[in-house]
C-alpha cells in the first residue's frame, strides 16, 4: 500500500497542510499525523481527544474494590479461623484490602485502556519517518484514491512541506 | 541559555550510545558487592537466621530497619513527581524521571527485606491468596498481608507511571540508534509513533495515574507504620505512626532524590539540565519536611513523656539518656539541626549545601527507623526479658549490598533509558517559545482557528 | 469505543472464577465448634520457691532444644516455661520474688491476628494454637506478645547424644525458622480426652496434668477447666488473691496468678 506524506518543521504549516487536505476532500480520519511532541495547541493534534478513560478507571476501581471486599470477606467467612478475639469479618481490615484493590483496579484498567486505545504494542510498519525524531511533523494520507493523488501532493507542498515523500506501508485499517 | 531540541536529543542520548571504561569498572564493582550480599543471604537461608544478630526479644533488627528505610526512600519518586505533575510545576520536567526510577528500584529492594528476614524465606509465596489443595490462605487481618497488597499495588502503579512516558523516548532512541540498539529499542518502544491519538491517551493515562498513585503511596507507608502500630509494644502502639511515617518517607525520599540528581549531574554531565534551580526548589521542599519531621518527633516524645506510662517511659529514657541516646541525638542532628540552617539560609542552599543536608537526612532517617524498632523491642513490658541487639556481618553485608544494588540498578537504567524525559523537555521548550511568540507577535494559540489560519 | 468492553468482560469472568474456586475449596471444610472446655492454669506465687523443676519438666516433655552456652548468653535460649526473678526492697532487706511465666493463652491474644499465614490461631478449646508447618517465620507474633513467651528456632535443633533418645514421640520436633511456645501440653490434653472417651466417661478435674504442674513440688501450679465451676482452678480463680499478668493490656489471659496483697506494691514489674 502507498502513503503520501509531507514533513513540516513548523507546526502551523502542518496545520495548514491538515486543513488543505480536508478542503481537498480527504476524510479527517484518513489523515495521518505523527509528531515527536504532543502539539496540543493545534487542531491537527486535537483529534481523538475524547476518551472515557477516566470513567473506565473509576469503573475499574469499583470492580477492584468489590473484588477486594469479596476476596477478603467471602474467603474468611467460608473458612472462619478465629484469631485474637476478633470477629471473623472485620470491616476495618477488609477495608484496607478493598482500598488497595480499588487502586489496583483503577491502575490496571487505565493501563489496559491506554494500550488498547492507543494501539500499543504494534510493531508492524506504519506511516512513519525517522525525521519525526528530529522534530518534524508528518502529515499525510495513506492509500489515497488515484484521482485525488495529485491534488493531495499539491496541498501538502503548498502548505510548506520541507519534503514530500512516498512510502510503502503495511496498512490494515489503522493509520 | 536555551538548548535547541536537537542539542537536547544529542546530550541526553549520549549516555545510551557511548560508554566509558570507567562505567564498566563501576558496574563490575557494584555487581561484585551485590553478589557478595546474595551469597550472604544464601548462607543465612542455608544455616538459619542464627547467623544474624537477632535474638529474643529483639526479633526484628537491621532487616526491618532497611525494609522501612527503602520503602521510605521509594516515596521520593512517584509521589513527588505525581504531585508536581498535578500542580503543573513546569520545573519538574528534568526531575520526574530520575525520581520515578528511585521509586521503582527502592520499592523492589525494600520489598525484598521482609523475605530476607523470614525464618523460612522459601515459603514467602504463602502470602499470595491462591486456591491450593493445602488450603493455605493469607490472614487478611494481619498487617503483613496488608503490606503485601499495598506494596504490590504501589509497585505495579509506579512501574507503569515510570514506563509509560519512556515509550516516546525509546522510540527516539530507535530512530537515532543503529545496529542491535535499533532492534532492541524498536521492540521496547512497542511501536510508538506519536500519533495525536497516542499522545492524548498517554496524557490522559498519566493524569489518571498521577491522581491514583498519590493515595496509594500514602497508604503504603501508612501500612508499613501499622506493622508496628498494630502491636501492643511500648511506643509502637500509637496513632501518630501513620502520618509520622509518611512524612518521614517523603523526607528521606526527597533527600535521596537530591543525592541521585547530584550524581547524575556530575557523572552524566547534565549541568545544563539539572540546574541549581532544581536543587533550590527541592531544597525548600526538604526544609519543609525537616520541620514537619521535627514537629512529629516533638509531638510523639512530648505525649509519651507527659503521659508517663511506665512501660513507655522505659523505652523513652533509653533513647533520651540510655544506651540508644547517642544514636537518637545523632538522628536529631542529622535530620534537623544540620539541614535546617543549611536549607533555610538562601546562600547555603546551593547544590553542595543541599547534597550535604541530604546525606545527613538519609543517614538520620535510617537511624530513625532503627530507633523506632530496636529500643521498643528490647524494652517490652516485663523487665526480666529486656535485651539488646547487635547486628552481625551477615546483616551488614546484605545492607551494604542493597545500597550497591540501588546504585547498580540506577547506573544500568541510566544506560538503557534517557534519564531525563526528552520529549517532555522539548515540550517545555515549545511551550516557552509559544508564550514568547504570543507576546511578541500577538499570535494566538491555534485552538480552534485552523481554518481561519489558512485563509489569512 | 466498543473495544473497551473486552478488558471488563475478562476481568469479570476472572473474578467469578476466582470466587467460585475459593468458595468451593473452602466450604467443604466445616469447623468443629463445640466449645466446651476452657483450659486455664493457676500459679500460686506464694507457694512458688523458684526451684525451676517446671522448666526442666517442660524441656523434657516438649522436645525443647537446648541451644548451648554461647547462644543462651546471646538471648536465644528457649524456655517455654521460665521463672522470672525480681528483687524487692533495699539491701540488706532484699526479698526475691519468683514469677513463672509461660504462654498466657490469652482470649484476646495480640499474637494471633498479626500472623499472615494463620500459623497462630485460636483453637475451639480456647488455646493459642501454633501450627509449625504453616509458620514462615516473620516473628511478628513474638513482637506482638507482651509476655515475651514466644521462641524462635534460629538454627535447626540438635540433641547431643544421648539426649536424642529421650525425645517425646507425642510432640513434633520443630525445624529451623519457625516459632514455638507453650501449648498447655496439648498432647496430654488430647491423650486424656482419648482415654476418657475409651472409658466412656467424662473428663474429670485433674485428669489433665501439664508437665510443669505435674512436677511442681510445692503444688504451685494447678491446671483445669474454667468452664467447670467445680474444678480446682475455678475455685482458685475466685480467690481474692487472684490477679492476671499485665491485665491492663486487655489480652484476657487464662493464666491466673495468686498473690498476697503485699506482693502488689507496684515494684515487681
Amino acid at each position: 500500500m502507498q502513503a503520501v506524506y509531507g514533513l513540516y518543521s513548523d507546526p502551523s504549516r502542518a496545520q495548514r497542510a491538515f486543513d488543505s487536505l480536508r478542503a481537498a476532500g480527504v476524510e479527517e480520519h484518513g489523515i495521518a499525523v505523527v509528531s515527536s511532541v504532543p502539539w496540543e495547541e493545534y487542531e491537527f493534534a486535537r483529534r481523538d481527544r475524547r476518551t472515557p478513560m477516566a470513567w473506565l478507571a473509576a469503573l475499574g476501581g469499583l470492580l477492584g474494590g468489590v473484588s477486594g471486599y469479596l476476596l477478603a470477606g467471602l474467603t474468611q467467612k467460608a473458612y472462619p479461623i478465629p484469631t485474637g478475639g476478633m470477629a471473623i469479618n472485620v470491616p476495618w481490615t477488609n477495608g484496607i484490602i478493598t482500598y488497595e484493590l480499588t487502586m489496583l483496579g483503577a491502575i490496571l484498567v487505565t493501563l489496559i485502556t491506554l494500550l488498547i486505545s492507543a494501539h500499543i504494542p504494534d510493531w508492524t510498519p506504519r506511516v512513519y519517518d525517522p525525521a519525526v525524531a528530529d522534530g518534524c511533523i508528518l502529515v499525510g494520507v495513506v492509500n489515497p484514491r488515484h484521482d485525488s493523488r495529485v491534488e493531495i501532493e499539491r496541498s501538502l507542498r503548498e502548505a510548506g512541506a520541507d519534503s514530500i515523500k512516498e512510502a510503502n506501508v503495511t496498512n490494515r485499517w489503522r493509520i | 541559555m536555551e538548548k535547541s531540541p536537537n542539542q537536547i536529543t544529542e546530550d541526553l542520548l549520549r549516555p545510551l550510545l557511548r560508554t566509558s571504561p570507567k562505567y564498566y569498572f563501576a558496574v563490575a564493582l557494584l555487581a561484585a558487592v551485590v553478589v557478595v550480599a546474595f551469597a550472604a543471604f544464601g548462607y543465612q537461608a542455608y544455616s538459619g537466621l542464627g547467623v544474624s544478630g537477632l535474638r529474643r526479644p529483639v526479633f526484628w533488627g537491621f532487616y526491618i530497619t532497611n525494609f522501612v528505610f527503602w520503602i521510605g526512600i521509594s516515596h521520593a519518586g512517584t509521589l513527588i513527581s505525581a504531585i508536581l505533575r498535578l500542580a503543573n510545576a513546569t520545573w519538574r520536567r528534568p526531575v520526574t524521571r530520575c525520581a520515578e526510577v528511585i521509586t521503582v528500584f527502592a520499592l523492589s529492594i525494600g520489598a525484598m527485606f521482609p523475605v530476607i528476614h523470614l525464618g523460612r524465606p522459601w515459603l514467602a509465596f504463602w502470602l499470595i491468596p491462591y486456591p491450593s489443595e493445602r488450603q493455605i490462605w493469607p490472614n487478611f487481618r494481619s498487617p503483613l498481608v496488608w503490606d503485601f497488597f499495598a506494596i504490590n499495588t504501589y509497585l505495579i502503579g509506579s512501574v507503569a507511571f515510570l514506563t509509560l512516558p519512556i515509550l516516546p523516548d525509546w522510540a527516539l532512541v530507535r530512530d537515532k540508534a543503529s545496529g542491535w540498539r535499533k532492534r532492541v529499542y524498536g521492540f521496547l518502544s512497542l511501536g510508538w509513533r506519536g500519533t495525536p491519538r497516542q499522545w492524548s491517551r498517554l496524557e490522559s493515562a498519566m493524569h489518571i495515574m498521577a491522581i491514583v498513585i498519590i493515595p496509594v503511596a500514602v497508604s503504603v507507608h501508612t501500612i508499613v507504620s501499622w506493622d508496628f502500630a498494630m502491636a501492643p509494644v511500648p511506643m509502637w502502639h500509637s496513632t501518630i505512626f501513620g502520618p509520622y511515617f509518611v512524612a518521614g518517607a517523603i523526607f528521606s525520599g526527597i533527600a535521596a532524590l537530591i543525592l541521585a540528581m547530584a550524581c547524575l549531574r556530575k557523572f552524566l554531565h547534565l549541568e545544563d539540565y539539572l540546574k541549581p534551580l532544581h536543587f533550590d526548589n527541592l531544597g525548600k521542599l526538604l526544609l519543609m519536611m525537616s520541620l514537619l519531621w521535627f514537629y512529629f518527633v516533638f509531638a510523639e516524645r512530648l505525649t509519651t513523656w507527659y503521659g508517663n506510662e511506665p512501660s513507655e517511659m522505659a523505652v523513652f529514657w533509653t533513647t533520651q539518656q540510655g544506651a540508644y541516646a547517642p544514636l537518637f541525638w545523632t538522628m536529631v542532628f542529622c535530620n534537623f539541626l544540620l539541614p535546617f540552617p543549611i536549607l533555610a539560609i538562601k546562600r547555603l542552599r546551593t547544590i553542595t549545601g543541599t547534597v550535604i543536608a541530604s546525606t545527613a537526612v538519609v543517614a538520620g532517617m535510617w537511624l530513625e527507623r532503627f530507633l523506632i524498632i530496636v529500643p521498643s523491642l528490647s524494652h517490652k513490658f516485663l523487665p526480666y526479658n529486656w535485651g539488646t541487639y547487635r547486628p552481625t556481618w551477615v546483616e551488614i553485608t546484605i545492607m551494604v549490598g542493597t545500597f550497591a544494588g540501588m546504585a547498580l540498578l540506577y547506573a544500568l537504567f541510566a544506560k538503557a533509558v534517557p534519564i531525563i524525559s526528552i520529549w517532555e523537555l522539548k515540550l517545555g521548550l515549545h511551550e516557552k517559545s509559544e508564550v514568547r511568540s504570543q507576546e511578541t507577535e500577538g499570535r494566538g494559540k491555534l485552538a480552534f482557528g485552523g481554518q481561519e489560519k489558512l485563509e489569512t | 469505543m466498543q473495544r473497551h468492553d473486552a478488558p471488563l468482560d475478562s476481568g469479570l469472568s476472572t473474578l467469578a472464577i476466582l470466587l467460585l474456586v475459593t468458595c468451593h475449596s473452602s466450604m467443604v471444610q466445616t469447623m468443629e465448634s463445640k466449645a466446651q472446655k476452657k483450659w486455664a492454669m493457676v500459679v500460686d506465687l506464694d507457694r512458688c520457691t523458684g526451684c525451676e523443676a517446671c522448666v526442666v519438666a517442660c524441656h523434657a516433655e516438649n522436645n525443647i532444644p537446648t541451644v548451648g552456652e554461647e547462644q543462651a548468653a546471646m538471648g536465644r535460649a528457649m524456655h517455654w516455661m521460665r521463672v522470672e526473678r525480681y528483687y524487692q526492697g533495699d539491701f540488706p532487706n532484699v526479698r526475691v520474688k519468683f514469677i513463672p511465666v509461660f504462654c498466657q493463652q490469652c482470649d484476646a491474644a495480640p499474637c494471633e491476628p498479626v500472623c499472615p499465614t494463620y500459623a497462630s490461631y485460636h483453637t475451639a478449646e480456647g488455646l493459642n494454637g501454633q501450627v509449625y508447618n504453616r509458620c514462615i517465620g516473620t516473628r511478628y507474633c513474638a513482637n506482638a506478645c507482651p509476655y515475651n513467651v514466644r521462641f524462635f528456632n534460629f538454627y535447626n535443633p540438635v540433641w547431643e547424644k544421648p539426649l536424642h533418645l529421650q525425645l517425646n514421640p507425642d510432640v513434633s520436633v520443630r525445624e529451623v525458622g519457625v516459632m514455638e511456645k507453650c501449648t498447655f501440653c496439648v498432647q496430654r490434653i488430647k491423650a486424656a480426652e482419648i482415654t476418657a472417651k475409651a472409658d466412656k466417661r467424662e473428663l474429670k478435674d485433674g485428669d489433665v496434668q501439664p508437665a510443669c504442674a505435674q512436677s511442681c513440688p510445692p503444688k504451685a501450679l494447678v491446671f483445669g477447666d474454667l468452664n467447670d465451676p467445680t474444678s480446682e482452678v475455678s475455685r482458685l480463680a475466685g480467690s481474692n488473691r487472684a490477679t492476671r499478668l499485665l491485665e491492663e493490656l486487655g489480652t484476657k489471659p487464662k493464666v491466673i496468678y495468686l498473690q498476697r496483697e503485699s506482693w502488689g506494691d507496684g515494684k515487681e514489674s
